[in-house]
């Protein structure tokens, strides 16, 4: 009987040779077992093409884009850092550059150099073997190596976020 | 009049930023992502939890669609996958999802629930609830194939079957509906005499 069903399942889902759909369409005219089980089958499938789908809830669409949403605001909390923060560091270490350019150039001495061209009086080279300076140097560019690597890492995060996009 | 946008138009505007877009694919693939969760999660609020979540790995991975298969074949195993990582995690507190009996529980509860309501039941009411009563990769199956418009290739596709595996299945699965159809209508004949 199982294999009755098979045939007429293939037979009516159009999985048939050409061949064997005649062979099928003959069997089904002349044999009275495959007929009655054809048209029992084909009620069957005429009720399992009508099964009706389940209605989500009226709001899905709207927390599915809400979802969404929310995690494209995420990422680019992470992957692109906010151009006001940048500029603000930016700002801060062109502020400090002008500034230690100021203390240096007020602290210039060259009194004791021996120059041709004539230096105004009360310019003093700056002391680069002072500590005060030498650290300040240092921490200088050490904020500046920070700075550059915090930039190649949020450059690299653009990029691995557009890649995804 | 604006002729409808087939899925990869509105593929091709969500990549290019317009999430309206994905909206409208959402809305023309939602009732058929919820039905396939139900089958699987059998729960209202998981299957939601599940459809929603598909949507948004979708989404997601929208710019990795090959377009070699139709939106929704992609979209389906989507789901598939979605629904099984779903059962796994559920199946650490609950009874196993295959076992049979789990299913003969629901069975004979909601059969008990329908004498009341006899009269009032069309026959496409008792083939819902027999495919409720299905193993979810049976319903899910007879879900694809005749509400999903995929064909035996592009449910093996989804499922991760051969389209021979998905046909013997396939016909299993009808041949279980029948039999929960049959059973679920004598047993409300009883019922009713």
């Amino acid at each position: 009987m199982n294999n009755i069903e098979e045939i007429l399942w293939n037979y009516i889902d159009g999985n048939c040779t050409t061949d064997e759909q005649k062979t099928i369409s003959t069997l089904i005219e002349q044999d009275e077992v495959y007929r009655l089980k054809y048209q029992e089958l084909l009620i069957l499938n005429k009720e399992f093409t009508a099964i009706e789908l389940d209605e989500p809830p009226m709001a899905f669409t709207y927390n599915v884009m809400e979802g969404i949403r929310a995690e494209h605001a995420q990422q680019p909390l992470k992957a692109a850092p906010n151009r006001r923060i940048i500029m603000g560091i930016s700002i801060f270490f062109v502020l400090t550059l002008v500034c230690l350019l100021v203390y240096a150039f007020s602290n210039v001495d060259l009194s004791g150099v021996h120059i041709p061209v004539s230096v105004p009086a009360g310019l003093k080279m700056p002391d680069v073997n002072n500590h005060t300076i030498k650290s300040v140097i240092q921490g200088f560019f050490f904020m500046d190596v920070v700075l550059a690597l915090f930039l190649f890492d949020a450059y690299l995060r653009n990029k691995k976020t557009a890649k995804q996009v | 009049m604006q002729s409808k946008l087939s899925d990869i138009e509105l593929i091709e505007q969500t990549l290019s930023g317009n999430q309206s877009a994905y909206a409208d694919l959402v809305k023309r693939h939602q009732r058929f992502v919820f039905t396939l969760a139900m089958r699987f999660a059998k729960g209202r609020e998981d299957a939601e939890e599940i459809a929603q979540d598909c949507f948004i790995k979708a989404y997601r991975s929208l710019a990795s669609f090959q377009r070699q298969s139709k939106f929704s074949t992609w979209l389906y195993s989507i789901v598939y996958t979605t629904a099984m990582t779903f059962l796994r995690k559920k199946r650490v507190d609950t009874d196993s999802i295959d076992d049979e009996n789990t299913y003969i529980q629901v069975e004979s509860q909601s059969s008990a629930y329908d004498v009341n309501n006899a009269e009032n039941k069309s026959r496409s009411f008792y083939l819902n609830q027999a495919i409720e009563q299905l193993l979810p990769d049976d319903s899910a199956i007879i879900t694809m194939f005749y509400k999903g418009e995929q064909s035996l290739e592009e449910i093996g596709q989804a499922l991760g079957m051969e389209a021979n595996t998905v046909k013997v299945k396939l016909f299993r699965a009808r041949q279980r509906l029948k039999e929960k159809l049959e059973r679920n209508l004598k047993h409300e004949a009883k019922e009713l005499i």
